[in-house]
């Protein structure tokens, strides 16, 4: 197989747990919710999933422990940022410190005795089955809550400016438990993916940023859908590059693709090219008597 | 509103020590096993109290930092990368300098190098803010990711600061400092603490002071109650912020020298380990308060140590430490609230 057609595949396959990550949190960013917590959603579906799939013998099983694992995680955020108003920053990030703690602690009770984790193969190009169903995921939430369904916009009117959004009787408070309970599916569903797809076993840190990468894509995309997509499959292909680098006779220092998605997500954001502009509500709790 | 406080933190105390002692019990050990075993790692020898000051020392200053910028109304998300950005520049400058250098040339020379490094990282989201109005969360949380890539770029290229490679053994890590660029022990038997811990508290009381008696710390404290009130009355807002973020920076760039300068005395890939982040969350918890930036720095320093001797000693996995430090961290976060309402 020639170096290129590895380098695509490498990309595709790197590229949809990023997509299905940043689909949700783009939707919750919209919303005015900054889910640093991410990068531990996905964690947390990563390791309840190798859980689930171990202990039942079935990958499938072990994405609906993943599912439900995601739910619990995000419903911790949800109360955290919109319920106690809590700093959706301290929050997110001391809510992945706790999956790491959490998944690290649990890995050395249960992975004790070298558990096999059954996985999915491919079975279209590069993808599996749970890919795919990725895919099509995160095609779904597109559409349902582009800019042009009823849904999509209240989801951008609760981030925009959350106390006139209330005042025109949406349920600003309950579209943004919505939305973090979506990223916790999306993110532990991205999680499973790495997992039961990709790894096929469960690594202390098995995430390893890939989750704060999706939140870079969306802050790259400029909160916008196919920005933020072409912004995960650039990511993805770079990821691939560290492995394939060599193989194209590239000599790239590994740490440059590294830190690439980055300096690209600052560039966007920074206003230095085109214009920027984040939802205005973005990590500003809402409450009712704040007039 | 005082006893509130002491409510919300006695209780957010009790619950992570609850799940701690649930953690060990699932670890297999007893509670009190456990907890004999952490605070035996925590103040059983002169050493473990050492490497906790060092900690200590480093969390502070970051801590100290966030706290300046927290003051003018931004946050500094960015303690990791600045803390990075020092870390090399303390590494290009140790491993530089001539040999002979003596100490009270090449220390001052690295640790300020180090400052003006993570100063001059944390300038990039400074100046992203005031000329273009970037939300600077979003900036030093970026660069953070840009900083931790710098190190490993510099630490695997051999022209830039990787020790020669003479076998496949070689580490990627730069060579050890010059003699002259290490921090000199506190002279404690047995003890591996630092003069760090002497220049956090330095900083602490500098900025407390700066904070509290100064002109400078009234202007920031109003530009951090209102850009546009202090617009109005004539405030150069934005230099003011400029300036506390940048200096922000410095702090964690001078952390990061001090972790270069102190034993294995090299920059090595994982050396900032997680600083940076702790760090903010030190100064996130301190609310303000640098006596509180300096206890909770010197209790997360005291948990680490006491991490690694509840693994060796009674058998429960370290992680548990970080499980109840984030906990703390989610419960007080999250007790906001309560405050906000008194």
């Amino acid at each position: 197989m020639s170096a290129f057609v590895e380098l695509a595949e490498g990309g595709v396959r790197l590229a949809v747990p990023l997509l299905l990550a940043s689909a949700g949190e783009l939707v919750s960013e919209r919303a005015g919710v900054l889910n640093l917590s991410v990068e531990g959603m996905m964690l947390t579906g990563a390791f309840a999933g190798a859980v689930g799939a171990s202990m039942t013998g079935s990958p499938w099983a072990g994405v609906g422990f993943a599912l439900a694992a995601g739910l619990l995680a995000a419903l911790l955020q949800a109360v955290l940022s919109v319920t106690l108003r809590a700093d959706q920053i301290v929050t997110g990030i001391a809510a992945n410190a706790l999956a790491l703690g959490g998944t690290t602690y649990g890995a050395r009770l249960f992975f004790t005795d070298g558990r096999s984790v059954p996985g999915f193969e491919p079975v279209l190009g590069p993808l599996t089955v749970l890919g795919c169903a990725g895919l099509a995921v995160v095609a779904a939430i597109g559409l349902l809550l582009s800019r042009r369904t009823g849904y999509g916009l209240a989801v951008d009117a609760a981030g925009a400016d959350a106390v006139a959004a209330d005042r025109t009787g949406l349920p600003v408070a309950a579209i943004r438990y919505g939305v973090v309970l979506l990223t916790g599916l999306t993110s532990a569903l991205a999680g499973a993916q790495l997992a039961l797809a990709e790894v096929h076993a469960f690594t202390d840190n098995l995430t390893a940023g890939v989750g704060y990468l999706a939140v870079v894509a969306v802050i790259a995309g400029r909160w916008r859908a196919w920005p933020t997509a072409l912004a995960c499959l650039f990511f993805g292909i770079a990821q691939a590059l560290q492995f394939t680098a060599p193989l194209l006779g590239l000599h790239l220092p590994t740490a440059v693709l590294v830190m690439s998605p980055y300096l690209i997500a600052l560039v966007a954001v920074s206003g230095l090219v085109g214009s920027s502009r984040a939802p205005a509500g973005l990590t500003v709790p809402f409450h009712r008597e704040s007039r | 509103m005082r006893t509130n406080a002491f409510v919300v933190y006695g209780g957010a105390a009790l619950a992570a020590l609850l799940a701690g002692a649930l953690l060990a019990l699932g670890g297999g050990a007893s509670p009190l096993q456990a907890g004999a075993a952490l605070w035996e790692g925590m103040f059983g020898s002169a050493y473990a109290i050492g490497s906790s000051l060092n900690t200590a020392a480093a969390l502070g200053l970051i801590a100290t930092g966030f706290t300046v910028a927290h003051r003018a109304g931004l946050v500094n998300v960015g303690g990791e990368g600045q803390l990075c950005a020092g870390g090399i520049a303390a590494a290009f400058a140790g491993v530089s300098l001539p040999d002979a250098t003596p100490t009270l040339v090449a220390l001052p020379l690295v640790l300020l190098v180090a400052f003006a490094a993570g100063g001059a990282w944390a300038a990039i989201a400074a100046w992203l803010k005031v000329s273009r109005g970037t939300s600077e969360v979003i900036t030093t949380l970026l660069l953070n990711f840009v900083g931790l890539a710098m190190v490993l770029l510099v630490v695997h290229e051999e022209g830039l600061l990787r020790q020669p490679v003479t076998s496949s053994q070689t580490l990627p890590q730069s060579e050890p400092l010059i003699e002259g660029a290490r921090l000199p022990l506190l002279g404690l038997e047995g003890s591996p603490a630092t003069i760090a811990f002497l220049i956090a508290a330095v900083a602490a009381v500098a900025v407390a002071v700066l904070l509290r008696r100064t002109a400078t710390g009234t202007r920031l404290t109003a530009v951090g109650h209102s850009v546009t009130a202090a617009a109005r009355l004539g405030l150069p807002v934005r230099r003011l912020q400029f300036w506390s973020l940048t200096s922000a920076g410095g702090l964690a760039g001078m952390a990061g020298g001090a972790l270069v300068a102190t034993t294995p005395f090299v920059l090595a890939e994982s050396f900032s380990s997680g600083y940076g982040f702790a760090g903010l969350v030190v100064g996130l918890l301190a609310r303000g308060s640098l006596a509180a930036v300096a206890g909770v720095a010197l209790l997360f320093g005291l948990l680490a140590s006491g991490g690694m001797n509840l693994q060796l000693a009674a058998g429960v996995p370290a992680s548990s430490v970080q499980i109840v430090q984030s906990l703390l961290t989610i419960f007080i976060a999250g007790a906001v609230i309560l405050r906000r309402t008194s």
